[in-house]
């Protein structure tokens, strides 16, 4: 069995991707406002979102779930998370130049 | 089957308020969250504090698992007692059941506990099955040549009864050429089925690459530390060095110091813009341990005007004072 590997450059709408996360517009539109997820348009009839945005839209989920985040908490989280692991690949290069 | 000790999971006292399983529950949930700490055993741990969780915050769960009485240790072999349960009644509520619970946990409570998956709000507007997140460790290999690996799956299905078990499957899932850590597949209809006319879920597959032995992997690129000898990178030559394609001739540019990184372009990950390889040089001193080698080195220090320090000192502006003999 083949998958497909998620990337920046495939563009979907809104109503794309509530029906791939199977989530109501409502939801997705906060996390729009609450910078969970960025969105490419002017307007809500030509957003575009993404397709790595659903890993951010679950993941923010899980959050919310599973910690009592709100929209604004989990975006927080997943900058904090996506800054981490900036830093540790730039430690693992600094390390790498030591040896 | 182990007794598990929900208070020592949660690292609270047995007379613990509500309040106070539920910041514990809250601290332990933010620090092994799977989406939060990468680190191998964290998801095994965040699950267990919630099934500890699922317990203890429920005052008529925690009432029947407090009168199974503090005579066992955790890790002790455990079976309930007949009719343990008589006189509690499990409201069977909406929990959040993103756990799989241990099966202590079901011989206690039952698994009509674990609920649907996902909750909330999402079921209720569409009836499309929920997403299902999964991480593969694959070897560097996989990446540069492609493979098949068999992910073994628990899904959680409704039975005829209603009840909800816990479906064990395996999927043999194509491992993509060139494909890179953090990247993340989707498998289309492989998640949760989907209620009345409403399709499965997806499944996606986060990629984590195992380190190798040889090459570090950053993104496309990967990365190889090469020994060489001193005079191999004072004089430059032509040395042998690995690749994943096979072995190269590699040209040490004469006059190279310590750390000088050598590019081989295209020879990282495959893929439409290939990656590449980044060779750093590592010279390897040969030790002093023969009366050949120590009259060599002997006769540099005498023969050779090189003081390595000469800059750095200078620098602290303790120049001249300083030098070497």
């Amino acid at each position: 069995m083949s998958g497909e590997i998620l990337s920046e450059k495939n563009k979907l709408a809104l109503e794309d991707i509530c029906e791939r996360c199977g989530l109501p517009e409502t939801t997705v539109m906060a996390y729009v406002e609450e910078g969970v997820i960025e969105v490419d348009g002017d307007d809500v009839a030509r957003w575009r979102f993404s397709e790595l945005s659903m890993v951010r839209i679950q993941k923010a989920c899980r959050l919310e779930r599973d910690l009592g985040l709100n929209p604004a908490g989990a975006a927080l989280a997943l900058d904090l998370m996506a800054q981490i692991n900036e830093l540790k690949t730039e430690i693992k290069r600094l390390q790498q130049d030591e040896l | 089957m182990e007794y598990k000790d929900y208070y020592e999971i949660l690292g609270v006292e047995k007379t613990a308020t509500q309040d106070e399983i539920k910041r514990a529950y809250r601290k332990l949930a933010r620090k092994y969250h799977p989406d939060l700490n990468k680190e191998e055993g964290a998801e095994d741990k965040f699950k267990e504090g919630g099934e500890a969780n699922e317990v203890l915050s429920d005052p008529e769960k925690r009432a029947a698992y407090d009168q199974l009485g503090t005579s066992y240790r955790p890790g002790q072999d455990f079976q309930p007692p007949p009719d343990w349960d008589a006189g509690y009644e499990f409201s069977g509520r909406d929990g959040d059941g993103a756990h799989e619970f241990s099966d202590f946990f079901e011989s206690l409570f039952g698994r009509e506990f674990q609920q649907q998956r996902g909750g909330s709000s999402r079921t209720q507007f569409h009836a499309k099955g929920q997403d299902h997140h999964a991480k593969v460790l694959i070897d560097l290999e996989d990446a540069l040549h492609g493979a098949k690996r068999t992910i073994g799956l628990k899904l959680p299905e409704l039975t005829e009864g209603g009840h909800l078990a816990i479906r064990e499957r395996n999927l043999e899932v194509t491992i993509p050429k060139g494909v890179r850590e953090g990247q993340h597949i989707r498998l289309k209809g492989q998640g949760a089925p989907g209620m009345g006319s409403g399709g499965a879920g997806d499944l996606f597959l986060e990629i984590a690459i195992r380190p190798h032995p040889v090459y570090s992997v950053q993104g496309s690129d990967l990365y190889l530390d090469l020994p060489v000898t001193p005079w191999e990178a004072a004089r430059g030559a032509k040395v042998k060095a690995p690749t994943p394609g096979g072995v190269v001739d590699l040209n040490i540019p004469n006059g190279s110091q310590q750390g000088r990184k050598l590019r081989l372009k295209g020879r990282g990950l495959p893929g439409k813009t290939p990656g590449d390889l980044y060779v750093t040089l590592k010279i390897a001193l040969p030790p002093a341990d023969s009366a050949v080698a120590k009259k060599l080195y002997e006769q540099m220090a005498k023969d050779l005007d090189f003081n390595p320090r000469e800059k750095l000192m200078r620098a602290a502006g303790q120049g001249e004072k300083a030098r070497a003999k």
